[in-house]
This record gives C-alpha cells, structure tokens and sequence, in this order.
C-alpha cells in the first residue's frame, strides 16, 4: 500500500520529467530534466528491491554521465541555442516509432505474469553479485561478458585519446611542467 | 496498517529521533567555522576575530571566546539583499545554491551514528540500527549523493554569466569527478576485507579485527588526500583560486546565497571526515574496548564517559585560569571586562566539573544492569542500549572532529597547488597508487583466507 504511493509519485516525477525533456526548448533544461527523471527511475528501482542498481543508476548515470552531457552543452554553447524548432521533417519517422515502440512495451508488460512484491529483495549487492560473477560452469557466464566489456571499454578510451591527439597535431601542448 | 502496529512505540520513538542526526552537519558548520578562524589565528600567531560581543546588563560583555563573530557573520548573511546579475539565468541562479544544501541534509543517513541498539522491550527483542537507512548499498549511497551535489557548482557557474564564475564551475567539476574516482577505488581495499558495503558491517569488522588505519594505511592515505581535494579547499582550491578566478563558481552571489554554498562546503568537510573516521577509524567503536565488554560493565563505562568530560572541563579551567592571571599582570584597557567574563566560565566550569564527577561517581556505584546473550547479542535493558549509544556517539564526534581539525591544519599549512598539478597528482599518483593497493590487498585476502 504504502509502496503503491511511493510509486506513483515516483512514476509521476519521472514521466513528467521525461516528458519536460521533450518539451522544453532549451537544452540545459532538458538535460536537467533527464537528471531528475533517472534519479526518480532510482528511486523506484529501489523500491521494488533493487537498491545496488537505484544507486548505481544514481551514481552513474545522474552523477557521471549527465554532468559529461551538461558539460558538453554549457562548453559547445549549445546552451546559447533557442531557436531549434521543436518538430521538422525527421519527427514524422521518429515519433510514429516512438509509439510504436510504447505500443509494444506495454502490451509485452500487460500479457506477462509479472508479480510485484515489494518484501522481495531482486537486486540486493549480494545477488547481483552472484549472478554476475557465478564462474560456474552450469551458470549464466555473465563473468565473460563483463570482461569483454571491460577490455571494450578501454580500448574505446585508447582510441579516443589517440584520435585527441592526432587532431592536436601530436604537439605536446600541455606539458609545461617540465620547463619548469 | 501492520507496518505501524508491528512496532512498539519505543521503536518507532527511536526510528524517528533518528533523523534528528540529518542536521548533524549543519550543526557542525556552527562548530568548525569558530574552529577554523581561531584555528587560523592560532597557526598565524595572531589571535583571530574575537572583538564581537553581547552586552548584558548588570554584567558585562561576552564575548563567548570568539563565537560571537560568527552570529554577527550570520545575521549579516541572512539580511543582506538577494540579487542576480543583469543577463543571469534567474531559474536556475537561484535554485543552484539549495543543490549542495539539500544534498547536506540527504548524506548523514547512511553513517552508523552508534552501534546496532539491541534491548529487551515489552516481552521480545528489539533491534534498531545506527543509521537512518540500514541498507546494504549503505556507502555507495553516499557517493551517488555527493556525485550529484556537483550540479549545484556547474549550474551556479554557468546561470551567473560571468567568465570568471564558468571557469571556476568548470574546474570544480572536473576535480570533483576526478577526485571521486580515486575516493571510491582507495576505500574499496577495507569493503573487500570487510565483504560489505553496509558502513555498519564494516565498523562490526574494524571492532573486532583492527582498524582500517591499521590494515590500509596506503588507502587510508589516498582517501584523506581525495576527500580534502574533493571538498574543494586549499591547497586544492584551484576553483576558487583568488588571484585567478575572483572566488571561482560563487563569485556573483551574496546574501544568503553565498551562505548556503560556503555552508555546503563546511557541511561536505563534515560528512567526510565522518566518513573517513568510519572508514578508517573504527567508527562508534571504542579503542581497544567491544561493545559486548562495555554493555557488561555499563556502570564503569558511564563512569569513564563521565570522567573524560569532567577531565575535558577541567583542562577548560586549566586554561581559563592560566590566561586570566596572564592577564591580570598586563596594562591591557578593556582587562577588567574580560575578568568579568572569565569569572562566568570558571563558575560554569566548575558546575559542570562538579556535575560530571557526581554522575560519574552514581554511575559507578549504583548502575550495575544485568545483561544476558540471546543469539549471540548481547541482550540488555533500553537504559544500556541507550548508554552504549550515547558513549558511540560521543566517540564517533571526538574522531570525526578530530579529522576536522585534519582539514584545517592542512589549509593553513600548505600552499596551493597549479591545476595541471591537481590532475596530475589525482589521475596519475592516488589513482595509481589505490589500483596497486587495491590489488595487493584483494591477493593477500585471497591467501589469507577471506571469503
């Protein structure tokens, strides 16, 4: 009951907030409302008993990757631009999508027989951490893609920093350090 | 409702009071600015501002050693005109400075103010954790927190349209982010020996193993460093370095606004060193003593609190005493006023000496509860649990001002580092140096035989 309210205040939050991230015309706006929609998403993952993700959710995605985004917005000054409008030829192929894709979520969630308990602990630290790192061999094998991830990750971070520095010109510009 | 019905009113009396610890910060600010100025003045051989006083009538001036000025600061900050510069954003000029404040009162849940408080109450046992949020994510909650109290810094420094301001917010926040990486990666060494993020679980550790201070000291290292560098003061303050960048991203606000992003910064200093007292310091637990030995002996451990604070007083009269007859034999004009005023200390002092020492004394003699084990906790009456509970607090509050005193020293001894510096020590010494410590902590639990 008491879990019921929480969630249609969270709920109502973060599709407002998500709706104001398509609404509003100004884009540190709309990635202030972004942040407020995940961290409402983080809230109700937490209330359904995955508190390890609502944080993860908060610490990366609200913390880390929305700070990049705003930061992106206020140094590119796309903070200065108003004048975009809101709708052009591109929204008629990604709006009917859009719908489309809504349609078929929720009538995949209303066939399911999903059940809502909130007593139920689903992603505590403890059981995501078995099922993600369970090096059985009968067992899911996430271990192997976590891995492949990770070396993903890092190659991408490699492969900007070399594309940064070719574009710099391979002058080392930043190394004043070493006059001194 | 059965959520409600399945507590006692004790429980839920508890529970609640609980969140009365969300304002420890803000409380802490009125302790560490008094803390800071005279500190300053202490490590500058001066004396710091202490000219501020009440008058009462019929006695004199009081002057409360200083801590008048910071009331005067206060009401000065709170009446001031609120304004925004021409061209700012007002939206969002005024509501960056609540981002860091609101963030303040969010992170004390998750700190063990004491240990679990397990009592006998009205036929069954009850348990009712330390922190407001027992939950297993527990630190990382923290982090997650004071990650998104950045946005209050960024907003600020873009919304108040002035160079200096963007620039400062920019440096804020990619110290923030850089330094929280190293923040995280050096605590996670005494998280592997402790196997929980749960702040409670690891402070249980620290009692009965050693303290982190101890089992990490390399960690223990590279969290002080990333945490003052997080808090964003010198000598990391290159967001607000003055002979750069005017006061970095606050430089266009006043009044109150400005207050609440200097008492954000007071308040992270407190959460932090909380944190690291938890971390690294054994939390609530008390040296060289466990819980379950003091719930034993409750009458002599009151009798000990009681006596560290009558010992606290009397160095207090120590003093008092030592700079009045300094006094007494100088020329000084406004000597006789400042007599007067020491006059009242003393009478307080020795009240509370006096005070301390009685109930030390009826708690030695008279307060022996019997405690007996169910289930392996030690199980007594709510009078020992609430003991226990107080004797954490007070010993969590000792070492975290202590790590207070730590940030302070450190401002004032140090000078300020160049920003390519800044990054060049966080990305590559700490980071480096709590990857290494991280690994060679995460083999030798292995070898040892940790889970």
């Amino acid at each position: 009951m008491l879990a019921l309210v929480y969630f249609i205040i969270l709920a109502v939050i973060a599709v407002g907030a998500a709706l104001c991230v398509l609404l509003s015309r100004h884009p540190l706006y709309g990635a202030l409302s972004l942040v407020v929609s995940m961290v409402s998403l983080a809230g109700i993952y937490g209330l359904v008993g995955s508190p390890f993700l609502g944080v993860v959710q908060i610490m990366v995605y609200a913390g880390a990757i929305m700070m990049l985004v705003t930061f992106v917005i206020m140094v590119l000054n796309g903070a200065k631009d108003k004048r975009t409008p809101m709708f052009d030829g591109v929204s008629f192929f990604i709006i009917p999508a859009v719908l489309v894709l809504a349609a078929m979520v929720g009538f995949a969630l209303l066939r399911s027989t999903m059940t809502f308990d909130s007593a139920t602990v689903a992603g505590s630290v403890k059981v995501t951490s078995e099922t993600l790192f369970n090096m059985a061999s009968t067992g899911p094998g996430y271990f192997l893609l976590f891995e492949v991830i990770g070396v993903l990750l890092l190659s991408a971070m490699v492969a900007a920093i070399f594309l940064a520095k070719r574009h710099l010109g391979s002058v080392i510009s930043e190394n004043t350090e070493d006059k001194h | 409702m059965d959520i409600i019905e399945s507590k006692t009113w004790v429980e839920w009396l508890i529970t609640i009071g609980k969140f009365a610890f969300c304002f420890v910060p803000v409380l802490y600010i009125l302790l560490l600015i008094p803390m800071e100025r005279r500190g300053a003045g202490f490590m500058q051989d001066r004396q710091g501002p202490n000219r501020s006083y009440i008058k009462i009538p019929y006695f004199g001036k009081i002057r409360l050693l200083g801590y008048v000025q910071n009331m005067c600061d206060g009401t000065k900050l709170f009446f001031k005109e609120m304004f925004a510069p021409k061209g700012a954003n007002k939206f969002l000029y005024y509501v960056a400075p609540a981002i860091p404040f609101a963030i303040v009162f969010l992170s004390p849940c998750v700190i063990p103010w004491f240990g679990p408080m397990v009592f006998e109450w009205g036929g069954k046992t009850v348990r009712i954790a330390g922190s407001i949020v027992d939950s297993d994510v527990g630190v990382l909650l923290l982090f997650g927190l004071s990650s998104l109290s950045a946005y209050g810094a960024v907003l600020a420094g873009w919304a108040s349209k002035s160079k200096y301001s963007f620039l400062g917010a920019l440096r804020t926040s990619s110290m923030t982010i850089s330094y929280e990486v190293c923040l995280g990666l050096s605590m996670m060494g005494i998280l592997l020996l402790a196997g929980s993020f749960n702040l409670t679980d690891i402070v249980n550790w620290q009692e009965h193993h050693v303290w982190g201070i101890v089992a990490q000291p390399v960690a223990f290292f590279c969290f002080l460093i990333a945490s003052i560098a997080e808090t964003g003061r010198a000598p990391f303050d290159v967001a607000e370095g003055e002979p750069e960048l005017v006061a970095g991203y606050h430089t266009e606000y006043g009044a109150m606004q400005f207050g609440l992003f200097y008492m954000g910064e007071y308040s992270h200093i407190c959460i932090n060193s909380f944190l690291i007292a938890t971390l690294f310091l054994g939390g609530y637990s008390v040296p060289f003593v466990t819980t379950e030995t003091m719930q034993a002996h409750m009458g002599g451990s009151l009798a000990i609190l009681f006596g560290v604070l009558a010992f606290l007083a009397l160095a207090f009269l120590h003093l008092i005493y030592r700079y009045s007859a300094k006094l007494a034999k100088r020329a000084q004009s406004n000597k006789m006023e400042i007599l007067q005023e020491y006059k009242l200390y003393k009478l307080i002092a020795w009240v509370a000496v006096v005070v301390f020492v009685a109930l030390g004394a009826c708690a030695w003699l008279f307060y022996n509860p019997a405690n007996f084990v169910v289930n392996g906790f030690a199980v007594g009456s709510l009078a020992t649990a609430v003991g226990t509970a107080l004797i954490h607090l007070l010993v969590l509050v000792v070492k975290s001002v202590f790590f207070c005193w730590v940030w302070i020293w450190v401002r004032w001894t140090l000078p300020r580092f160049r920003y390519d510096h800044v990054m060049h020590l966080g990305w590559k010494i700490i980071l480096n140096i709590a990857l290494i410590n991280l690994v060679v902590t995460a083999v030798i639990a292995k070898l040892v035989g940790g889970n």
